[in-house]
């Protein structure tokens, strides 16, 4: 696992933001993957990345139009139009200021009929287009990925969730208020779902959540705190800001530092594709 | 494949009277506005096409409640002695003239209004003005009919002797008789303007409202009393606010006095042109009530905006002097009538009572349809999901750039370049 520290949120946005339309402009399609895969999350972590990217697409830097995406989770039962559904929320801060094809995007669909083929089937249409290139993820304070809560299977899939206690009062704000209006539910994928990604991506951002970056940098693979999986992943980045690394110890800090630096003067000194076939870019370095 | 057209990279007038930076979805084929995103994610496919507002306001169509004609076409003119049904047909091709060039200037909806009329006129007027849509151009709701139960001292520009009392037992029998029942009971929009202290006129306003009338005060030298009486009654509206009703006293305050109501306020008609009534006079009636602001055209056959300045023929010999937005009898300094539409009011409007276009439009549109009630009120008005995508894009200084009818683009201006 790499960890990239930033000052602030908004330079993590960029970073992330600038990382992504480098993968899909570099993405090289072949007969059997034709088109790059993002996993995409919701919440507030994630929107200064997805306001880069539009930045991005509106200079002219990236097109989303062969790019294909997943989103991680959905509530059961609001309507698709409320305004706390994770559909709102990807329409308005991505899908409708971009070039997307609305055909190319995934998004778990919590008013299905039969809420156990949605969650196999979305399994399966990851798997027809080839998997998932790159998962960008948040964390909850609680260190959960997705809604992937607090004692879920490591090895889980998508399927439907109950939400943890911490998540509904958390969400609580959203909904007027109302503990009642909460939902309770929720379809998400799975632990091994994100696994599954070639990459992953974290963004990790604001002090409530550095004690759950401690834990899943710093403490052992555990299943109370499910993004600590990723310590077992070959191709994990995690990018926070300063403010979240103020539970981590301060040599953790600085090794991951260093790593940055060392990886910066060897695509200085042989170019950018030099940490590629040194197995750099594939943060094999940590 | 959808044929869904997406207006972004400029403002939406909303209807709480302010603006906002957001994207405005409509669906051609069903003339309506509808959710970009339910559209997204169902029909999932792209817009069919995406217009550039670069960075002007979206609002919805103007709604004109009270214009008598306007392009050398006069709404009260109905030529019986022509053979056959000459005489309609060229009524109706001038009516549907004015709806095609209404749409130039942002209106998208509008009531030809008929001043006071001979009696046998009526049936056939209102018949004609049944609601209609003529293609590329602005709706035709329905009918104003002015007249003719108005008070002789405030009968304006209305013949004195073509003016009537409701005198019958009952007196809603001569509302029936002159109006003729088809055309009280007509589709659409009904607006008449009557007179509450006329004899017989005040016991018709709850069966007139009962029967879908929307009822407005005017030419009325009724006093506050009597104005509060028609207000119980079910009446909504004041007509052309200022003009042809006493001027407003402080120990009687007459029909204008209504503005001043602790409750239940009418909406009002005020024609911003800046000349019908004094900027200052708009700033206080709108300061009193800007929940009843209604713009008006109140516009008269010599209405076009297209016209240069200068001086043009009339009637009878009679030549009139243009000068902007003013229309002057040549040689005179008397108003020839009304020849502002309503996209410039808005602007005068924002300008007299120093508020921002967005709310300044709510008199021109969200008012006017909410006056209107029922089907209107729930379809015209605000740029709203399920609403019709009766539509006008219009810079920030008032200039219409481009009116849209039914989902379909009507009229562009040649500077607005997607």
């Amino acid at each position: 696992m790499r960890l990239t520290i930033r000052d602030t949120k908004d330079q993590v946005g960029n970073y992330i933001g600038d990382y992504i339309a480098k993968r899909i402009n570099s993405f090289t399609p072949t007969p059997a993957h034709p088109n790059i895969v993002l996993g995409l999350p919701t919440g507030s972590s994630p929107l200064p990345v997805y306001k880069r990217l539009v930045e991005l697409y509106k200079d002219g830097k990236v097109s989303f139009k062969d790019v294909i995406t997943f989103n991680m989770d959905e509530y059961v039962g609001i309507p698709r139009d409320h305004s706390e559904s994770y559909h709102t929320f990807m329409f308005s801060n991505f899908f409708s200021l971009i070039d997307i094809d609305p055909k190319n995007t995934h998004i778990l669909n919590g008013n299905a009929e039969d809420l156990y083929k949605e969650c196999e089937g979305y399994e399966a249409a990851i798997k027809a287009v080839g998997g998932i290139d790159l998962f960008l993820g948040g964390i909850g304070a609680d260190g959960h990925i997705a809604f992937n809560e607090p004692g879920s299977s490591l090895t889980s899939r998508t399927r439907i969730k109950t939400l943890a206690y911490e998540t509904i009062l958390d969400n609580c704000r959203f909904f007027n208020n109302d503990l009642s209006l909460v939902p309770r539910m929720a379809l998400t994928v799975g632990v091994q779902t994100v696994m599954d990604a070639k990459e992953v991506v974290l963004v990790v951002t604001g002090q409530n959540k550095s004690l759950a970056l401690s834990q899943m940098i710093e403490g052992g693979v555990n299943h109370m705190v499910t993004a600590s999986a990723l310590q077992t992943h070959p191709w994990a980045l995690v990018v926070c800001d300063e403010d979240a690394t103020l539970e981590l110890r301060v040599k953790t800090v600085k090794y991951f530092k260093s790593i940055e630096k060392v990886q910066d003067e060897v695509e200085a000194k042989y170019g950018p594709v030099a940490s590629v076939r040194l197995g750099l870019s594939r943060a094999t370095a940590a | 494949m959808t044929d869904v057209v997406r207006f972004t990279n400029g403002y939406l007038a909303l209807p709480d009277g302010t603006a906002a930076k957001a994207d405005l979805y409509i669906s051609p084929s069903t003339g309506l506005i509808i959710s970009g995103q339910s559209s997204f994610y169902s029909t999932t496919s792209l817009p069919a096409r995406t217009i550039d507002l670069r960075g002007n306001l979206l609002c919805p169509g103007l709604i004109d409640v009270q214009i008598n004609g306007a392009f050398g076409i006069d709404f009260s003119e109905l030529d019986l002695t022509a053979p056959g049904d000459e005489g309609e047909r060229k009524y109706v091709e001038g009516l549907e003239h004015v709806a095609k060039r209404l749409a130039e200037f942002g209106t998208t909806s509008f009531v030809p209004t008929i001043i006071t009329q001979k009696e046998e006129l009526y049936a056939k007027l209102l018949r004609l003005l049944r609601p209609r849509s003529p293609p590329d151009s602005a709706h035709i709701l329905g009918y104003h009919a002015e007249g003719p139960f108005l008070h002789p001292l405030r009968r304006g520009a209305h013949s004195s002797t073509l003016l009537m009392t409701a005198s019958s037992n009952p007196p809603i029998n001569t509302f029936d008789k002159v109006y003729g029942k088809e055309g009280l009971d007509q589709e659409g929009v009904k607006i008449i303007t009557l007179a509450p202290d006329v004899e017989g006129v005040m016991g018709c306003v709850e069966e007139l409202v009962q029967r879908g009338v929307t009822v407005s005060i005017g030419h009325s030298d009724a006093t506050l009393e009597q104005a509060e009486e028609a207000m119980k009654r079910g009446a909504r509206m004041i007509t052309h606010l200022f003009n042809a009703m006493p001027p407003i006293h402080h120990r009687d305050p007459g029909v204008i006095g209504l503005l001043g109501a602790p409750d239940h306020r009418p909406y009002y008609g005020i024609i911003a042109d800046g000349y019908h009534s004094h900027p200052n006079t708009v700033r206080i009636a709108y300061k009193a009530c800007k929940e009843g602001c209604v713009l008006v055209s109140d516009a008269q056959t010599i209405m076009d905006p297209s016209l240069p300045d200068g001086v043009h023929p009339w009637r009878d010999g009679i030549k009139f002097r243009k000068e902007g937005l003013k229309v002057l009898v040549d040689g005179t300094n008397t108003l020839a009538g009304s020849a502002a539409p309503l996209a410039p009011q808005v602007h005068n409007l924002s300008k007299f009572a120093n508020i921002p276009i967005p709310e300044a439009l709510l008199g021109a549109t969200l008012r006017p349809a909410q006056l209107l009630g029922g089907e209107i009120a729930r379809r015209k008005g605000q740029l709203t999901e399920g609403y019709d995508a009766d539509l006008c894009v219009m810079d920030w200084q008032g200039k219409v750039l481009s009116t849209w009818v039914g989902g379909k683009e009507v009229w562009k201006d040649q500077s607005f370049v997607e």
